[in-house]
């Protein structure tokens, strides 16, 4: 570890986005049927769950239910709130009616405006009260429905820290915990994810005292629980798999502990699990070192934020064509 | 679609509709099961492996004889790891192999918990859910899921639209991921990872339970269900495995013919019920997730951890 103490700077893997055919197909419905050429930003919702695999990522979903309900569904049933395995992320979708609005938005201008929404909710104290605001994402898409296809540009924005913080060190929180606290923080987290009023709380805080014995708290008990704990992390669900990053929703979380706790030197918890359950060496503790710069500091300045989604390492947009599956015509030659 | 496979279709639809849903329990004798063990058994799956849900669908598409918030099953996001391993150790592992033989000798065969083992044992053993394990044979270059492909041909070239480079800043604490590189590597050493939607919905007509797949390449983007067949044996895809409507969702998805579950499902009762295990009905979904997970049919997918 001494070694590394100079540390190198803390890189946060990226968020990845899935769209299932649900969401396209309630798009069009909801353009066709509702919006027609009003273009104004829709609220949308995106489900994410820890990782659950040592060998692939979890990922920002869209599904049907991402989007607001039909005209004709207003009777929907009440979603399943609490589900451990749909963290909702809220977003925002800026759908263009023609293909040259969709490549003439100004991106830079919305991750900013998205990225000043977080900025905001931390220092309005928020973002303790509702955590999953931390972890906002931005979509942009043209729905052809002529073609039946689909252009589409995700960002996951994320307030970039001036300087970027430095990794002291980084390994299985199995290794960095006695026995005794990965069993108690196992069952603790355990709890937690399986009460449905936690569940999908994707940023909590976790004590352990001398006793071994870990609790995990709500952001908005900061206050009251600084002086119990003997280890302190910041832990959050973490949807990447590598053993040598943590994830993306960590950025944001960083920020809010930076500036509105300002800490300096910060312990987080990657929480990580298998086949659904808590799992302590596939799960990361972490020590950064943040040393913000003095503009860092004002709430009224919103700090530079960085998050489109590269398409297979480039700056493009996606595109999906779904005319199999929707396009009457065809359906109708494969009926026949 | 085929012909015979439409009217057939229609066939079961009708009797869908006219008959009443099974009430009287008939998992022993014939391994079918009613709604509410159905249900029972789905509660259980949700409660031994978190990583599956209860999920409520389409609202036009409910189904009024399932609860609302209970009308299928699904897991996300389970990888299919597209390189060679050899999965027959972990079989072993995981207890022994029967085979199920059926008429047209094409073998069913399906795993079980050792059965010496006691049932908390038995549930111990049940393979992890963690990996579709995907032999080598599929072809990687083919990957062009719904992006690109000769269907494709109004779709403008995105690499005209590329962005200047200061739209996404050099930004130190963003990860480089190797899996976003620009170009395809060529060389099987890297990983490429398919992963899967995996659902379990009620067939009211033959009473079991039915498996649905949902593919996404390694980028994400979902995959045409015919590029899901290319994780199936050539033999029975489209026979066994088949396109169709999902139930519950919008499109087509893969989905494994129920046609022979309730056989199957008879027999591996059978052989556990022959070796004194007594089979409960809220286990159903697991020795049936077994089952799937080794169908020779699907022997791209035959080490489907589906657990």
């Amino acid at each position: 570890m001494t070694e590394k103490e100079k540390g190198s700077v803390l890189q946060f893997a990226p968020f990845q986005s899935a769209v299932d055919e649900g969401f396209w197909h309630r798009l069009s419905s909801l353009k066709l049927n509702k919006f027609g050429i009003d273009d104004s930003p829709i609220p949308i919702t995106g489900f994410y769950a820890p990782c659950t695999n040592s060998r692939v990522s979890n990922h920002l979903s869209l599904i049907a239910e991402s989007l607001p309900p039909e005209p004709s569904e207003q009777s929907s049933v009440a979603t399943s709130l609490g589900n451990r395995n749909r963290c909702s992320v809220p977003g925002i979708l800026y759908n263009t009616n023609t293909l040259e609005g969709f490549h003439s938005l100004d991106k830079q201008c919305l991750l900013k405006a998205e990225a000043k929404k977080i900025w905001d909710d931390i220092h309005s104290g928020k973002a303790e009260e509702d955590s999953a605001v931390l972890s906002r994402f931005l979509l942009i898409s043209f729905a052809d429905l002529k073609k039946w296809s689909f252009h589409y540009w995700f960002a996951f924005p994320a307030l970039v820290l001036d300087p970027p913080a430095t990794l002291v060190d980084l390994k299985p929180a199995s290794q960095w915990l006695s026995l005794e606290e990965a069993e108690s923080l196992s069952a603790a987290c355990n709890e937690w994810r399986s009460s449905s009023v936690t569940a999908d709380v994707p940023f909590f805080l976790v004590s352990i005292a001398s006793n071994s014995r870990a609790t995990i708290k709500h952001l908005k008990e900061w206050t009251s629980c600084q002086q119990d704990g003997d280890k302190f992390l910041f832990g959050f669900y973490d949807p990447c798999h590598l053993p040598t990053n943590p994830g993306w929703p960590l950025r944001n979380f960083l920020a809010l502990i930076c500036s509105r706790w300002n800490l300096e030197k910060v312990c987080f918890f990657c929480y990580r699990e298998n086949r659904g359950f808590a799992d302590l060496s596939l799960s990361l503790i972490g020590e950064a070192l943040i040393s913000i710069s003095q503009g860092w500091k004002d709430p009224q300045q919103v700090p530079n934020a960085v998050g489109w989604e590269l398409n297979r390492g480039k700056k493009v947009s996606k595109c999906i064509s779904l005319a199999q599956s929707m396009d009457p015509i065809r359906l109708a030659v494969s009926a026949a | 679609m085929v012909l015979t496979q439409k009217l057939h279709e229609a066939f079961k639809g009708t009797v869908e509709r006219i008959t009443n849903p099974r009430t009287v329990s008939a998992f022993k004798e014939k391994g079918v099961l009613s709604i509410s063990e159905f249900v029972l058994a789905g509660d259980n799956l949700v409660s031994k492996c978190p990583t599956w849900s209860w999920e409520s669908g389409e609202p036009s598409k409910r189904k009024s004889y399932l609860p609302a918030g209970k009308q299928f099953l699904i897991t996300r996001n389970v990888p299919c790891l597209r390189r060679a391993a050899s999965i027959e150790d972990e079989y072993e592992a995981a207890g022994g192999e029967v085979l199920l033989d059926n008429e047209d000798n094409d073998g069913w065969l399906a795993t079980h918990g050792n059965p010496k083992d006691n049932k908390h044992e038995e549930e111990e053993n049940l393979p992890s859910m963690e990996t579709l394990e995907i032999g080598k044979k599929n072809t990687i270059q083919s990957i062009s899921s719904h992006f690109g492909g000769e269907e494709e041909e109004d779709i403008p070239d995105m690499a005209e639209y590329e962005e200047p480079d200061n739209l996404i800043e050099t930004d130190p604490a963003t990860l480089q991921s190797t899996y976003l590189v620009a170009q395809e590597p060529d060389d099987d050493n890297i990983l490429r990872t398919r992963t899967y939607d995996v659902s379990i919905t009620y067939d009211k007509y033959y009473q079991t339970p039915r498996v649905w797949l949902t593919g996404y390449d390694e980028s994400r983007m979902l995959l045409q269900p015919e590029l899901v067949l290319e994780d199936v044996s050539q033999d029975h895809a489209r026979k066994t495995v088949t396109i169709e409507d999902h139930p519950h969702l919008p499109g087509k998805h893969a989905s494994v013919h129920p046609c022979r579950h309730g056989a199957v499902m008879k027999k591996i009762i059978d052989v556990l019920m022959s070796r004194g295990v007594e089979p409960e009905v809220d286990k159903y979904l697991f020795l049936f997730l077994k089952f799937v997970a080794s169908l020779q049919h699907i022997s791209q997918m035959e080490a489907a951890n589906l657990l």
